[in-house]
């Protein structure tokens, strides 16, 4: 197969560039045991990941390596990025036997790291409870929206925990795999530390234990020798480096220290990469890469309860003013995707472009169009607006915003940026706390409803565009409780055509990520998320 | 009379260190945005807000907070971050030594540099040698110490496929290596403030050359190098010994970022995420160590100052 990249890019799809080897192949390799991996990670403020928000993925990633979840999204290379099915991990099997209750059964014979106080006892069923209610009850857990739906958790016997909802909630079995929520943990723990804020408090299930914490430095984690899946995982032991600074993570990663490129999720940077490609040829030559589009998502949100942005005229002039193509080739250098209210990245649930519909339109640079709905809506010469906004310390995001401003200016609409520090900026802007419009990137969920409900759903907290429209409404809460997913995809699809022609948001172009890894890790496959654990479980290395 | 003299300075440090600490106590909560807000981030709702905010005490009076911390910092109890709840104190036991081997290195290298540098330059005016220092001088003093640290990092990895050891090695794991992996960042940070006190050792040094008693020296055939060094350098340096203060209060700026650059777990680093999270104790527990480093280091200038100059206790 002989595709170029932007080929391979409009395929969606994972993408193997350098040596293109195909699953299977690697499949059929006899894995090693041994060995030590290299990546860089971010120093976590402290390792109790039900205690924070902001800093969450710093905590999360690590954790995604010595803790188990009950189910985990299936990874290696033959899942395709931006896809999460769905296996077991604690829990062997489970069941729905209505639309509110599930059962999970866990697997049997699952210990605890051997560390003090649980000392390797066996994980059961209370322990899950118990993780539960702490991640809904304790004060400061920034995800525990997450698990809203559940009622009640209760154990049936030592091995079989059951949730209850409060209401259908097709979404429960991704939330409980998700990364980001449910790492099982031991009372014991908790009782002995006060909290799991303390290194020694990192004790969990997973395939790895942490040997050393070094902060702002770095963190060792060994293999757990007890980790019940026989003979996983094959690599002794991680190393994750903390380090802040780009040109020496560059610099780390062209010298052959990381095994993984070394921004999120495993990737490089466009513009680094665009850079360093011809020089990693030649010093890296076994370098594997594939290409997928990110989940990350900027948009222009706007007060749609208030003049002007309350005439959908106005808003779709504004989606038309904007020019994604030249923003995909100009500060994402050639390489990018279209997003409909559904982030590309998100493969299942985004809506192709070409099946928008009628909205589509919207998505095209069209000035002179824009000028005319403006026209129509009353405002001939324009507006003045201000532009909340936050860099994010991405230089990425400040040439995109100029992009934005002058495409706005074009059609007459005057704005500014009013830019904010980023903690003002998430404690106003980011909440829907501004006088016209804001400009940012959202959360970079793996399911489609943490995207649309929490964004377009009234009362919601992340409805930053003060958005009230029940056909919507109706959708989202449908979707929420249709567990056929052909059908809760039909409906998905839906509500981005209709969204499309309201254009509540404006969606600008994600980048299409570069994921890097070294050819010597084997059975890796990247993909979006948090759980670098889990991609790395089955990799083993062949140096 | 120096002893009288110190302990007068010693007084008037103790309401610079009051208003320092009021300073770095309100500032950080002008920031717009607390510590609540971002430990929440966007999921957050208004009664989750208000709960947290209540359980981490930031619920009461500022005054009432001002007054509890100050009381706490008197019995030596800098209190505990707001993120990890460990204390402050103690992150700053082990993060100070990194800061200031990483400051006295870049000091030294200043010092080091410096002066023989600002004499030579001094002693061979509008020379090829006085051109050279002074060119790079201005160019120590031009280039910024990241833009500096990022070409010594990025550039060896692009050309030979290697990089200076970034990270940090604890001293218990190697001495020898503790000590040489704090080389090439403190050279680095060091790099502006030699400049400037090149600059100023040669431009002090030419005043008191052109003094009378050094030309009465000279005509009593005294070696150039005892005049220079001897009877001209002790005189030119009492201003440089001044500005090294200075210098060193902009060392310990500039750690922020080399730290930063460079992997160190020092107390710049510590500031900075601080900063970011809004950790109001680390904020508060930081700048005031700095501040009474700074004030120390002044107290020891001026000290010095008068041991150099004794007129100056007059």
């Amino acid at each position: 197969m002989n595709l170029g990249r932007r080929d391979l890019v409009k395929l969606g799809g994972l993408t193997l560039a350098g040596t293109a080897l195909s699953p299977s192949v690697l499949w059929a390799q006899t894995p090693k045991r041994g060995g030590a991996l290299t990546l860089r990670t971010w120093d976590p403020p402290h390792w109790d990941h039900m205690e924070t928000g902001g800093a969450s993925y710093k905590i999360h990633i690590p954790m995604t390596f010595t803790h188990s979840r009950l189910l985990k999204h299936k990874a290696g290379p033959g899942v395709v990025p931006g896809t999460f099915p769905i296996e077991g991990d604690l829990a062997e099997s489970w069941t729905q036997p209505n639309d509110t209750t599930y059962v999970f059964k866990l697997r049997k014979g699952v210990r605890w790291h051997a560390k003090p106080p649980v000392n390797g006892r066996e994980l059961t069923a209370d322990d899950v409870v118990y993780t539960v209610d702490r991640f809904l009850k304790v004060k400061g857990n920034a995800n525990a929206y997450m698990l809203d739906s559940v009622t009640k958790v209760e154990p049936v016997d030592r091995y079989t925990v059951k949730f209850t909802l409060k209401e259908p909630f097709a979404w429960f079995l991704d939330m409980i795999a998700n990364p980001m929520a449910l790492a099982i943990i031991a009372k014991e723990v908790v009782e002995k530390h006060g909290d799991l804020k303390k290194p020694e408090a990192v004790i969990g299930t997973g395939p790895y234990m942490l040997d050393s914490y070094r902060p702002n430095t770095g963190i060792t984690l060994v293999r757990n020798p007890n980790y019940f899946l026989p003979g996983l995982p094959y690599i002794d032991r991680v190393e994750m480096v903390v380090d802040e600074d780009n040109a020496s993570r560059m610099a780390a990663f062209l010298s052959g220290k990381y095994d993984l490129g070394w921004e999120f999720p495993g990737t490089i940077n466009r513009t680094d990469w665009v850079q360093i490609k011809d020089s990693l040829k030649q010093k890296r030559p076994n370098l594997k890469t594939a290409e997928f589009p990110a989940n990350v998502m900027s948009h222009i949100s706007m007060r749609t309860d208030q003049k002007p942005y309350s005439d959908a005229r106005v808003r779709q002039a504004i989606s038309l003013a904007i020019d994604r193509q030249a923003i995909i080739d100009q500060p994402l250098e050639g390489v990018g995707v279209f997003n409909p209210p559904v982030p590309a990245g998100l493969k299942e649930w985004s809506i192709p472009m070409n099946q928008l519909g009628e909205g589509a339109r919207y998505y095209k640079a069209a000035p002179a169009e824009a000028k005319r709905l403006l026209a129509a809506a009353g405002y001939p010469s324009g507006f003045q607006a201000p532009i909340c906004f936050t860099t994010y310390g991405s230089t990425l995001l400040v040439d995109v915003s100029q992009m934005v401003l002058k495409n706005l200016k074009d059609v007459g609409i005057d704005a500014r940026l009013d830019q904010k520090e980023y903690g003002a900026y998430i404690s106003t802007c980011f909440n829907g706390k501004f006088d016209a419009m804001a400009f940012g990137p959202q959360t970079p969920y793996l399911d489609p409803d943490n995207f649309l409900y929490g964004q377009y759903h009234a009362g919601q907290l992340k409805n930053q565009s003060h958005i009230n429209d029940p056909v919507v409404e109706d959708m989202l809460v449908r979707q929420r409780r249709t567990f056929d997913v052909a059908k809760r995809r039909e409906i998905l699809f839906e509500i981005q055509k209709h969204l499309a022609k309201q254009q509540y948001y404006v969606q600008m172009p994600s980048s299409v990520y570069v994921a890097v890894w070294e050819g010597a890790v084997k059975n890796y496959g990247p993909n979006l998320g948090y759980d670098y654990g889990g991609r790395l479980l089955h990799a083993w290395l062949d140096r | 009379m120096l002893r009288r003299y110190v302990a007068k300075r010693l007084l008037v440090a103790i309401p610079s260190l009051l208003i320092a600490s009021m300073i770095v106590f309100t500032l950080p909560r002008l920031i717009p945005g607390d510590v609540v807000q971002l430990m929440l981030e966007e999921k957050a709702y208004a009664k989750d807000i208000e709960e947290l905010r209540a359980k981490l005490g930031l619920n009461r009076p500022i005054y009432v907070q001002y007054f509890e911390w100050l009381g706490h910092v008197t019995t030596g109890n800098l209190g505990e971050s707001l993120w990890t709840r460990r204390p402050v104190l103690e992150e700053l036991g082990r993060r100070l030594p990194v800061t200031l081997t990483l400051g006295v290195c870049a000091i030294a290298f200043a010092i080091l540099i410096a002066v023989p540098v600002g004499v030579i330059s001094a002693a061979r005016q509008d020379t090829l040698k006085d051109y050279t220092a002074r060119s790079a001088a201005v160019l120590g003093l031009s280039v910024p110490g990241f833009w500096l640290a990022t070409l010594v990092i990025v550039l060896p990895a692009i050309w030979w496929g290697w990089r200076p050891a970034t990270g940090f090695t604890e001293f218990s794991q190697s001495p020898l290596y503790y000590l040489t992996q704090f080389l090439l960042p403190g050279v680095i940070l060091g790099v502006a403030s030699s400049a400037a006190i090149m600059r100023l050792t040669r431009g002090m040094l030419l005043e008191v050359l052109r003094q009378d008693y050094v030309r009465t020296a000279w005509a009593k055939g005294l070696a150039e190098r005892v005049i220079v060094l001897k009877h001209s350098l002790k005189n030119a340096v009492i201003p440089v010994v001044t500005v090294l203060g200075i210098q060193i209060a902009q060392i310990i700026g500039g750690t922020v970022i080399i730290e930063q650059i460079f992997g160190f777990p020092g107390m710049g680093r510590f500031l900075f995420d601080a900063i970011v999270q809004r950790d109001y104790p680390v904020i508060q527990g930081v700048n005031l160590i700095v501040v009474s480093v700074i004030v120390i280091v002044n107290l020891t200038v001026d000290a010095l100052y008068a041991t150099l100059d004794p007129r100056i206790r007059l």
